[in-house]
């Protein structure tokens, strides 16, 4: 009860802005061509949830963030733990990383396309690469600050390299390496929508695009509010599954 | 017949030396403790004894062998006992720390509780470090090195952080678990009647740069009582003489 009325405030503003919108476009303030009233956004997001033709495009999309993010959050991790613990992997690849790092990934999706297509591939390796770098450098961050007297104990207790790695290295590090994974889910998303705009097929990218394009903007919008659940669905698992995994964290305990 | 030795061990820092020459060597089940002021490389001498710090110059041996990692008859407790365990474990896991590569999960947790009850700490198996006080952590500490069951037990400053008379209860417990497992211990403190208390021999370092200035003979009768002990004449008189040259330090 208490929490809900802590949220209070918030949903009244959200509440207001929506009236506001949708009174000054009733008040011609607004071009109806550019913002349909959110009534009627409310109308076609309501056809396309009863009809069932949401599903498709959202689960193309759905796909493409979570192969992506699990594919670059699993890279990003096995390239971090690599560089944080040996010395030579990190003059290896540290050089390789931050020459790709700066590059924004949404730029290589062109150059992306000359080589895998406009499907799925791309789509996928697009995502991954976005998600990859900073997983890895978090990650890298989380390994190399493992405390000294810890690695003391595991050597102590004669354990092997592979246990200190999967049992200490990995747990101690768990915190920077979820804190990269929830910026690069944000990414993923921003990288799926953006592959199916430019490779013009599948999903909630293309369609936003297409009704642009085609005038229906009443839909564009509707699929725009589709998309914003889905950002805000997938951060809010992310931050439950985050807790639940550091639930041993005092700031996490009841 | 050593079974732990020190031969000429030297150490530098950045090329600042802090241990020069120090030599000791602790006898197949023998309670040595080692005194000296705060500083002095007590910790470090520990470490390089526990092959987790390599020595400038000088070569640590092991019931025979020269070491230069760290050997498996040897486990080293350390001072800084809340950062050693590990925050995302339970107490018991913490414990299971010390076998579970070798025995596996469930046989380290068997282990692990048991040990736990020997310290005192049935019932916390449960609870994470950060749930239980200063003392209790130390003692979960201090059961891990137990659960491991090793030949030496490295223990640096390992009462410190305890109540007097938790420290009391934690020495009858030490002394206990020492004389049954016919341990080899080297004991690292600045509390003079704490290593008079439990050791059989005591070494002083000296300031720095280090090294081992003297060896005394405790000869106290075993067992050893913490009332009637603590008053024996032989007992004051050592301790009045370790704190004399302790305190006869310039920079101490
Ligand atoms: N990693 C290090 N780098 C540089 N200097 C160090 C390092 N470790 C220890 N020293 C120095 O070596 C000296 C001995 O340190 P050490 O921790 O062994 O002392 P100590 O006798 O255990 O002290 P205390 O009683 O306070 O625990 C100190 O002066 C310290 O500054
Ligand atoms: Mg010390």
């Amino acid at each position: 009860m208490r929490s809900a009325l802590r949220w209070l405030p918030g949903i009244a503003l959200l509440v207001l802005l929506v009236a506001g919108l949708e009174w000054a476009v009733n008040a011609g303030m607004i071009r109806r061509a550019l913002m349909p009233p959110p009534s009627a956004i409310g109308d076609a997001l309501w056809d396309l949830l009863a009809s069932g033709d949401f599903v498709e495009p959202l689960f193309a999309t759905l796909r493409l963030v979570f192969a992506g993010f699990a594919i670059g959050s699993a890279l990003g991790i096995a390239a971090g733990v690599a560089m944080g613990w040996w010395p030579a992997a990190y003059r290896l690849l540290e050089p390789l990383v931050e020459l790709l790092r700066p590059i924004p990934k949404a730029a290589l999706v062109p150059a992306l396309m000359l080589f895998l297509g406009i499907g799925e591939a791309m789509k996928i390796t697009s995502v991954a690469l976005a998600v990859f770098f900073p997983v890895l450098i978090n990650t890298l961050q989380g390994v190399r600050g493992v405390d000294r007297v810890i690695l003391d104990g595991a050597r102590t207790h004669g354990w092997g390299t592979a246990h200190v790695l999967r049992h200490l290295v990995l747990p101690a590090a768990l915190p920077f390496i979820l804190a990269g994974m929830r910026v690069a889910l944000g990414l993923a998303l921003v990288l799926a929508v953006l592959s199916e705009m430019l490779s013009g097929q599948g999903g909630l990218g293309f369609l936003i695009l297409d009704m642009q394009r085609s005038f229906q903007v009443r839909l564009m919008y509707a699929w725009l509010v589709i998309l914003a659940v889905v950002g805000l669905a997938l951060n809010t698992l992310f931050l439950i599954a985050e807790r639940r995994a550091l639930h041993w964290q005092p700031a996490n305990r009841p | 017949m050593s079974f732990l030795s020190l031969d000429a061990i030297n150490k530098s820092f950045a090329g600042v030396p802090v241990m020069r020459d120090a030599t000791l060597a602790v006898r197949e089940g023998e309670f040595m403790a080692v005194l000296g002021p705060s500083g002095c490389g007590k910790s470090t001498l520990l470490q390089i004894a526990a092959g987790l710090l390599p020595p400038s110059a000088g070569t640590v041996r092991i019931a025979g062998r020269a070491i230069t990692a760290p050997p498996p008859e040897a486990v080293y407790v350390f001072q800084q006992y809340t950062r050693s365990l590990l925050p995302w474990r339970s107490v018991r896991d913490n414990v299971a720390f010390a076998t579970e590569h070798r025995l596996g999960k469930r046989r380290a947790r068997a282990i692990a509780e048991e040990t736990l009850a020997q310290v005192g700490l049935s019932g916390f198996g449960d609870h994470f470090p950060w749930q239980l006080s200063g003392g209790m952590q130390q003692r979960v500490a201090i059961a891990r090195a137990l659960a491991a069951e090793p030949a030496i037990l490295l223990l640096d400053e390992p009462f410190s952080a305890v109540d007097a008379l938790t420290r009391l209860d934690l020495h009858a417990l030490f002394l206990d678990i020492w004389s049954r497992r016919k341990l080899t211990v080297m004991l690292v403190t600045h509390d003079v009647e704490e290593a008079i208390y439990l050791a059989d021999r005591i070494a002083l370092l000296t300031y720095r740069p280090s090294s081992i200035s003297e060896i005394f003979e405790v000869g106290l009768p075993r067992p050893r009582d913490p009332i009637t002990t603590r008053a024996l004449p032989q007992f004051l008189e050592l301790r009045q003489t370790l704190l004399q040259k302790l305190l006869a330090r310039p920079d101490a």
